[in-house]
Formats: C-alpha cells, structure tokens, sequence
C-alpha cells in the first residue's frame, strides 16, 4: 500500500500527502503570479521606462524594455486568473482543506482517497495549461479574468483571444472538474467520518468553513461551465451565444446574430461571486481558529459564527449583479442587486466583531501565527468596508471599473486570503513536516508583508475614488489622471518591497524543511484533533480512534497538560464548558 | 495494532448494518447530482432567455428524439424490473433486466446520434440558429452525462452478475444506478420539453 | 521586555495605519462636480466615507488596544463571555451596520438612483448618438431635422464611413458626425444614446459622474444635467483592447452660441 516512493509521495492517495501537493503547487503559482504582479506595477510606477535587463527576458513582450500593451493585457489578465484559482484556492481551500479536514474530523482519510488523487492531478494540469498559454500565437488570453465577449469571443479583438483564450477555457474546465471532486470529498468527509462524539457544533471553525466553501463551489461552478462551453463554441464553431448581429471588428462584420454579450456576465458573476466566498470563508474559518492558541482563552461567540457562515454562503449566492450595476441591466434588478448585498454586511460584522472580541481579556503570545492571525482581522475590516461603497448601485457608478475595486478585491481575496495563507502554513507547518520554522524570520516577514500590503491596496481605493480606470497601461493619457502619477510610483516601491519579503518566507519555508528543529505532537498546546496525533501523523493519522468529548475552544482550564484541554480530554477528567 | 476505524472496518464490524461505504457514495452522488443540475439549470435558463430575442428561429426536430425518449423510459422500466427482480433474488431475470437497461442506454446514445445526423443532412448546424445551437449544447451535454451513467449502470450490472453471494452490498449498487439513471430521464424529458416546446 | 517591546510595535502599527489611513483618505476627492445628479453621488460617497471612516479608524484603534492590553497580561480575563453578551453584541453591531449601509441606500443612494434613471429626458435636451469602437469615440448629431439618420453594419468602412451611415436616407444628409468630440451648449440636458461597434466599452465622464457600458447589441441612454462649462475628459471604462488606456474623448460644455458655431463648422466640413 505504502511501498515505494512513487506510491507513497507521487501518487499517494492519501489525504496528506494530496493536502501538501496542492500547496506546494500552489506556492509555485503564487511566484509566477508575484512575478506578474512585480511586471505590472513595473510599468504603471515607471511607465516608459526601459527595463534592459528585461527585454532579453521577455523579448517578445518587452522588446527594448519596454512593455508592449498587449502584453500587459495578458499580464494582467494571467495575473489575476493565476492568482485566484490556481494560487489561493489550491493553497488554501484545496490544500489545507484536504490536509485538514480529515484531521480535524478525527478520521483516517478523505472518503474518497482516490477521487482525491484525481482531483489533484487533474489539477496540475490544469495548471500547465494555463501556464503553456503563455506560449501559443497571440499570447495568453487577455481579456481580463472576467472574460467578457466580444473582447474574449473574436480572435482579431485582442492578440490573447486567439489561441491563449481557448487554452484559458479547457484550463478551467479542467480546474472546475477537479474543484468539483474535491469539494464533494471535503463535504462527504464531514458528513460521514466524523469521530464519535464530534457533533457539527463540536467542529472546529475552520472544518466548518471548508465544508460551507466547497458546497458553495459545488453549487456555483456549474453555470461557468456552461457558460465556458457557449464561449468556446462562439469562438470556434459560429454560434452566437454572447454575440449579437453587426458586429464590426477590425474592419470585418462578423456574420453572428442575436448573442447577448450581457448573458456571459450574468453566468459569469453567478459564479464569480460565491466564488470570492469560497475563497475567504476558509481564511476567515483558520484565522478564527488559530487566534485561541494565543489568546489561551476561548473564541467569542463560536456557534454564531457558524451561522455568519452559513447565511454568507447562501446570501452570496444571490448578489452577483452587484458588478453589473451599469452594465445596461434593468435599474430595478439593480436596486434588489444593492440592497441584497448590503444585507451581506450583516453577518461579515457580526464574524468580524467575533474575532475582535476574542482578543477581549486575552493573554496575547504574538509568535508569527498569531501576527497574521490578527492582520487577517485588520485587512478583512478594511477590505470589507470597502463593499459599502460597492454594493451601493449609486456610489458604485463612480467606482466601476476603477481602482477603487481593484483595491477592494485585493484586500479581501489577496490580503484576507494570503495573510491567513501564511498563519496557517506557519501554524500548521511542524504537523505537516515534523519540523519548527524560524521563528525571527517568520517575524520580520509579518513586517514585510502586512504594511506594505496595507498601504498598496489602501492607496488604490483612492486612485479609484480619483477616477482610475482599472485595466489601464498607463494612466498618461489623461490629464484628469496626472496627479496619480506619484501615486502609482509610491505603489509600485511599495509593491517591490512587498515581493522581496515574501524570500523571507521562501528562504524560511525550504530551510526549516531540511533543517528545521524537530517539532513535537503539539508545539503550540491547541485544542483541536491533529495535535493529538504525532508530527507528521502517521498513515491512517490516529493511533486510536479519537472519541470527542467537548468542543475545540477549551481553553483557560486547569489540567495536568497546561491551561487547556484537547477535543479529547474525558468529561470526567476536566468539565466540558460548552 | 491500528483500531482506527476506515469506512470498510466499520462496516465489518456491524454486518447486517447499512454499510458506511454505501452511505458515502449515496451522498457523494447526490451532491453530483446537484452539481449536475444547476448546469442544466444554466442552460436552461440561458435558453429562456435568449428565446426572448428577436433573431429567434425555431428549428424542425426530427421525430427520432421521440423514439430516443421512449428508448430512455424503457430504459428505466427495465432497471426497475431488475432491481424488483434482485429484491425476490430472481437473479437470472434481473440479470437480463439490467442487460436491456443498459441496451437501451446505448440505443438511446445511438438515436441521438441518428437524430444530429438527420439535423445535419437537413442543413441544420450548431451556427444555423440560435435553437440549433442550444439544441446540440443541450443535448451534447445530456448525452455526455449518459456516457458516465452507463459506466455506473455497467458497475451495477457487474454486481447484479454475483448479487446471490452479497445481497445488501448489490442492494446499495443498485440504488445508486436508480438515482443517477432515472435522474438523467427526468432531465430528459425537461429538456426535451424545452426545446421543442419552448 | 521584549514581550512588551513586541507588543508595542504590533499594537503601534495598527495605530497608525488606522490614524494614517484615515489621514491619508481624507485629502482624497473626486475630479470637480460638473453635473446635477452628480451632486446626490457626491453625498452619497461623502457620507460612506465619513462613516466608514469613522468606523475604520474605531476598528483599528479597538485592535491595537486589545493588543496592547493583551501583551501585557499575565493571566487571562474572564474566560468565557455569556451567551447574551454574545448575542447583544452581535446583533447590536450586525444591525447598527445593517443600519448605516442599507440606511445609505435607502436614505440618500436610492433616490439618486432612481431619479436618474426614471425621470423622463426634458424635451429640450440635446440629443446625441455615441457609437464607441476600438479605440475611438464616434459622435452624430441628428441634424436641423432631429432625426438620426439610418445606420447598417454592411455599411462601415473604416476610413470614410465608420458609423455605416446610409446616406441614401434623406434623414441622415444633415447628421453631424465628429470623431472623439463632443460640444453640448450649457443649461440644458444631455441625453446621450450609446452604441458599441465591436467590443463592450463604457462611456466615463468622471466630473459629471456618468458611468454606462456601451455593449454591442444594446442602445442604454442617459440623461444628465451639466452645472459647468469648460472642456472635460472622457474615458473608457471597460476593457476593450489594447488601446483601452488612451481611448480619450472630450466633452465640451459651451455657451449655447458657441454651440451653434461649433455645429455649423461640422457640418460645413462634411
């Protein structure tokens, strides 16, 4: 079963090993995505600027230096569609919920182990295809990670919807046929594994959040199929399903008639929406989480937060044309879009608030987790404020489209999402490899990485508020917009500052790989039921099978282990409080 | 020595008792089965909409999806009548029962088949109208679905061969078999109703 | 001591970032006012960023004291919060936020959006017809007659002809046509109509706060007021190719005479 090293690390079933794979892959993504990144804020903070040393790189998309639009188009759009799917949702909601899950729940594995070792290959490969479209005639897709037709439908639009954009679409194809096998195993693993005694109001919040996230993508992915299957055969066999009649584009007519170019957006935002939720229900599940272990005491309002989730959940599922407020779609379907996704502020505060007061009369141990633990707080309040002004049709006539969003998304699915990435890697990383990160460098990289990060997106919402355009090459054509031009600058130092910290991180994670400290079973003294077992759990996780006897916040008590007491603790030993 | 308990242990250790096994891919198919229906429902309603366009051309369909329909319910008679037949371990009849099921899967794949040749030799295409286009979509979508149904009912078939030896666990098989399969009838109709109705 | 140096440091970057964030916003504006139902978006932002504000800078504040005092405890306070303080807190501030988004909307967001949307264009407005193309603004004027003349994709060429314009049509001999200009004469209303030739584009004026997506195979319109005069930018917003970035327009207000002239030149350059 476990012989040999193919077996046991390529092609293991096991829900570990899968766990760390998507990870790892994931961290790989996340550095093409950084170097996207690194390349845009390259050519807004210095814009005609010739970057020598990149044109031997890039010859074809930096020729003498300098970027060429078409080229920026596919860096943007790669950057974005990289990031989302194939950095934070390997990382975190792949990677840590098939690490994590079974654990948590007190099981040996997933409940489908090899539909899990499926879903990972099928994963990275879709990731290679992605990545490949770079390579192909005309670039990688370029319109946007949102792919609005005609722009992503008509090969002669832009340079990226030849070939780059049908590799865009099997990519995701792909992605969403693993997604799905994934999410059904994470769901069917709650429903059916868990320990005896291990009620749903016993689980963890993080088993929570992963099991609402996948149903959520179990429920919102399929009409983005649809839709991607209608786009690549507009593109490629003459229907017109987003194209209307008299289309002009590069001096052609094209012979389409009667498309919607309004019907890809609406399948797409159905679900692009939930699809954000998906990605922050299981950073905000993990930040709550981690924040007991270094406060010793309690999380605020447990049980309510599940129910902030779950109302999340099934509310995101009905907003998405809060990003078509001035699409052209009905002025009354807007104003529902609004005030529906105003309800959304509800629960975030009610969760939000939780968190927070958690930290009311704490015993507070600031060790790296915990750092980004609490950034995760921050960056999710100050992101989250910023949906105010989006949900509201009549504020987000200015903001459409503008920096203003791109400094909203960001702060909540690259800043909620990767600070709770790194608390959870740095919390969970002696469980997974048995070893200690350094602690110093795990320090300064908090430094590193919530300021910069903080002061990057913050600026944005205010280019936004100034009238910057998103998607822009450059912002020299305007005068209205000259006076972002320090701003940018200031962004894009920000933003280099940003990237070199995160070696910080790397330089740690691979060093404390081979060399870390060993770790023990329970390095942090958690609660939850991955630190009853060893580091790294063997095969199957459990010695014995747990048997659950309290909730797993039991914090602040007295017992013959410390101050606090695992999921597995007797009731007759220490009183179950809640 | 490792008690931990997997979902095959626990199900040893409780013989008569529906085994967890079971209970995981009965879930596990009703979540796809969700999945599987707001694709449909995408399409569905994309095709509602678009219907409300002014280029709207309705197409001729050809009378053989009437006969696919009926091969399809047939379908589903029949592995009714092979799980009854199981049920009063009548092997050999539910053996037969499942082999017409599964002939008519295929024939219904066939018929859909014959029924795009006959669109195309009428000169209609995917491009040729909005209806068309929706029509191949939908009914290329259905059909793949189908293809992955007639491995699931080849499983059930498979352990209808040898139910004699383990009743319950070919119970559960078939089970899942009646889901998916009679699931994918039901689709079916609706959008079979749909496209020529609608 | 370096507990509490720790400590410090933490609990003084949420500080700050709370007092500069603030700081920072609040020098921060939208180009000058140029439009009368821009004045409703205007408060509807002010009064979402003073709130916001306040409240970001409170949540902030709250975080780097909850640190502060954390850091520095030895022992834990009350361990476990009752089940109603749980729930009072929860609601009270769920609700007090419900309040003060959906209370935006309500009170000062939906009549502004309705107002611009359902009230009926005065009958003087000054009627025009945006065809946006990459990377081009096309511009027609209806002409003494007030009629647009008839338009057909098989029609366009790109050098002499980009609307597709049929000048066989007897409304369409007095169109105007410019290319990325548009002239409005101040006091009255614009009402613009908007088509796309290619891709989805949207039509930006940022001082007048207009903002609609011109999509192919849909005319939205809009009705706005101008309360300046002076020349103004107009840009793309919605990703349209590679020239999105410099798809630049403008929108000149002018006096109603000057209008006229600038009306006669047009069509005397035809």
């Amino acid at each position: 079963m476990t012989n040999g090293f193919v077996r046991r690390y390529i092609f293991s079933t096991d829900h570990k090993i899968i766990g760390i794979q998507y990870i790892l892959t994931g961290l790989i993504m996340a550095i093409v995505g950084a170097w996207l990144a690194v390349l845009i804020r390259l050519q807004l903070g210095w814009p005609e600027h010739q970057w020598v040393f990149l044109s031997r790189l890039l010859p074809k998309g930096m020729p003498s230096g300098v970027m060429t639009p078409e080229f920026y188009l596919a860096v943007v759009t790669m950057h974005g569609t990289i990031m989302v799917f194939f950095f934070i949702s390997y990382v975190l909601v792949s990677g840590f919920g098939n690490y994590l899950v079974p654990l948590q729940v007190g099981a040996r594995d997933m409940a489908f182990p090899f539909l899990n070792m499926l879903s990972y290959w099928i994963a990275l490969l879709s990731a290679v295809v992605m990545v490949l479209s770079f390579f192909v005639e005309g670039g990688a897709a370029a319109a946007g990670w949102t792919a609005y037709p005609p722009l992503s439908a008509v090969a002669s639009a832009v340079p990226g919807s030849q070939m780059g954009q049908t590799l865009w679409i099997l990519s995701m194809a792909l992605f969403i046929a693993s997604f799905t096998m994934s999410g059904l195993n994470i769901v069917a693993t709650v429903f059916s594994t868990r320990a005896p005694g291990l009620s749903m109001m016993r689980l963890p919040l993080t088993v929570w959040s992963f099991f609402i996230a996948s149903i959520l993508g179990l429920l919102a992915f399929p009409p983005l199929t649809a839709g991607a299957v209608m786009l690549l055969f507009d593109r490629h066999f003459g229907t017109s399903f987003f194209l209307p009649s008299g289309l002009v584009v590069a001096g052609k007519l094209l012979p389409n008639t009667g498309g919607s170019p309004l019907l890809w957006q609406h399948l797409f935002w159905f679900l692009g929406h939930p699809e954000v939720y998906v990605l922050i229900l299981p950073a905000l599940g993990i930040a709550f989480d981690i924040l007991p272990a270094f406060t010793r005491k309690p999380v605020f309002g447990y049980r309510i937060s599940v129910w902030c989730l779950v109302a999340v959940g099934c509310l995101s599922m009905i907003v998405w044309g809060h990003h078509m407020f001035v699409s052209g779609m009905s002025p009354f379907t807007g104003e529902y879009f609004s005030l529906v996704t105003l309800t959304i502020t509800v629960p975030m505060t009610i969760f939000g608030v939780n968190m927070l007061a958690s930290l009311w009369g704490a015993k507070l141990e600031l060790r790296t987790p915990m750092l980004f633990a609490l950034s995760v707080i921050a960056m999710f309040g100050s992101g989250g404020f910023g949906g105010l002004f989006l949900g509201n049709a009549t504020a987000d006539m200015q903001l459409h489209d503008t920096y203003f969003v791109v400094g909203h998304f960001h702060m909540m699915i690259g800043g909620v999402t990767l600070l709770a990435t790194f608390a959870a890697i740095y919390f969970w990383f002696p469980k997974m490899f048995g070893r200690t990160m350094n602690e110093t460098l795990g320090r300064l990289h908090f430094w590193f990485t919530f300021g910069p990060f903080f002061v990057i997106f913050f600026m944005q919402h205010f280019l936004g508020l100034q009238g910057a355009p998103r998607r822009y090459y450059a912002f020299t054509a305007f005068d209205y917009l000259r006076d972002t031009r320090g701003q940018n600058l200031a962004i894009s130092i920000a933003a280099l500052l940003l990237v070199s910290g995160q070696l910080l991180f790397l330089v740690n994670f691979v060093w404390s790989l081979f060399g870390g400290l060993a770790a023990k079973a329970n390095p942090w003294q958690a609660t939850t039921l991955e630190w009853t077992t060893a580091s790294p759990p063997p095969h199957g996780n459990f010695e014995t099978q747990p048997v659950v006897e309290r909730w797993a916040y039991e914090y602040g008590v007295q017992t013959t282990d410390g101050d606090f007491a695992v999921q597995t603790v007797p009731a007759r030993n220490v009183p179950v409080t809640a | 020595m490792n008690m931990v308990m997997d979902s095959r242990s626990l199900a040893a250790s409780q013989p008569g008792a529906v085994s967890l096994r079971e209970d995981q891919l009965r879930l596990g198919l009703w979540m796809f089965l969700a999945t599987v229906t707001m694709l449909f429902a995408a399409f569905v309603s994309a095709y509602i909409v678009r219907r409300s366009g002014t280029d709207w051309r309705q197409v001729q369909l050809p009378a053989m999806l009437w006969v696919n329909t009926l091969i399809l319910a047939v379908s589903s008679v029949a592995l009714e009548a092979a799980s009854r037949s199981g049920f009063r371990l009548r092997w050999r009849q539910a053996e037969l029962a499942m082999g017409a099921a599964l002939a008519g899967g295929l024939g219904f794949l066939a018929g859909q088949f014959v029924a795009w040749r006959e669109m195309m030799a009428a000169g209609i295409y995917l491009p040729t109208s909005p209806h068309a286009s929706f029509f191949f979509v939908i009914t290329g979508a259905h059909a793949l679905h189908v293809v992955a149904a007639l491995a699931v009912l080849t499983w059930g078939a498979v352990a209808t061969r040898s139910g004699a030896t383990d009743v319950p666990a070919w119970a559960a098989r078939m089970e899942l078999c009646r889901t998916f399969w009679h699931y994918l009838g039901a689709v079916w109709l609706v959008l079979f109703a749909l496209v020529s109705l609608y | 001591m370096r507990r509490s140096l720790e400590t410090a440091l933490a609990a003084a970057l949420f500080a700050v970032v709370g007092i500069g964030g603030v700081v920072y916003g609040a020098r921060s504006w939208m180009p000058p006012l140029a439009s009368r139902h821009g004045a409703g978006i205007d408060a509807m932002l002010l009064y979402l960023l003073v709130t916001v504000g306040g409240l970001f800078l409170t949540g902030y504040l709250a975080l780097a004291y909850l640190i502060w005092r954390g850091g520095r405890r030895d022992r834990i306070g009350t361990r476990l919060a009752s089940h109603k303080t749980e729930v009072v807190l929860s609601v009270v501030l769920g609700l007090g936020m419900a309040v003060i988004a959906e209370g935006g909307v309500l009170g000062i967001g939906m009549p502004v959006w309705t107002e611009y949307f359902d009230a009926a264009p005065p009958a003087d407005a000054t009627v025009i017809e945006v065809t946006a193309q990459q990377f081009m603004w096309n511009v027609r004027y209806p002409g003494a007659d007030g009629r647009f003349g008839r338009t057909a994709p098989q029609l366009v060429d790109e050098t002499t002809n980009p609307l597709g314009l049929d000048r066989s049509d007897p409304a369409a001999t007095d169109d105007i046509v410019t290319i990325n200009e548009i002239a409005v004469p101040f006091g009255r209303a614009v009402r613009i109509r908007l088509h796309a030739k290619d891709v989805i584009h949207s039509f930006f004026l940022p001082h007048f706060r207009v903002k609609q997506d011109a999509v192919p195979g849909m005319t939205p319109e809009m009705v706005f007021f101008p309360t300046s005069t002076g020349s103004f930018e107009l840009a793309c917003a919605e990703l349209c190719g590679l020239a999105h970035y410099r798809m630049r327009g403008f929108f000149n207000v002018v006096s109603e005479t000057q209008f006229r002239a600038w009306l006669s030149t047009q069509a005397a350059t035809r």
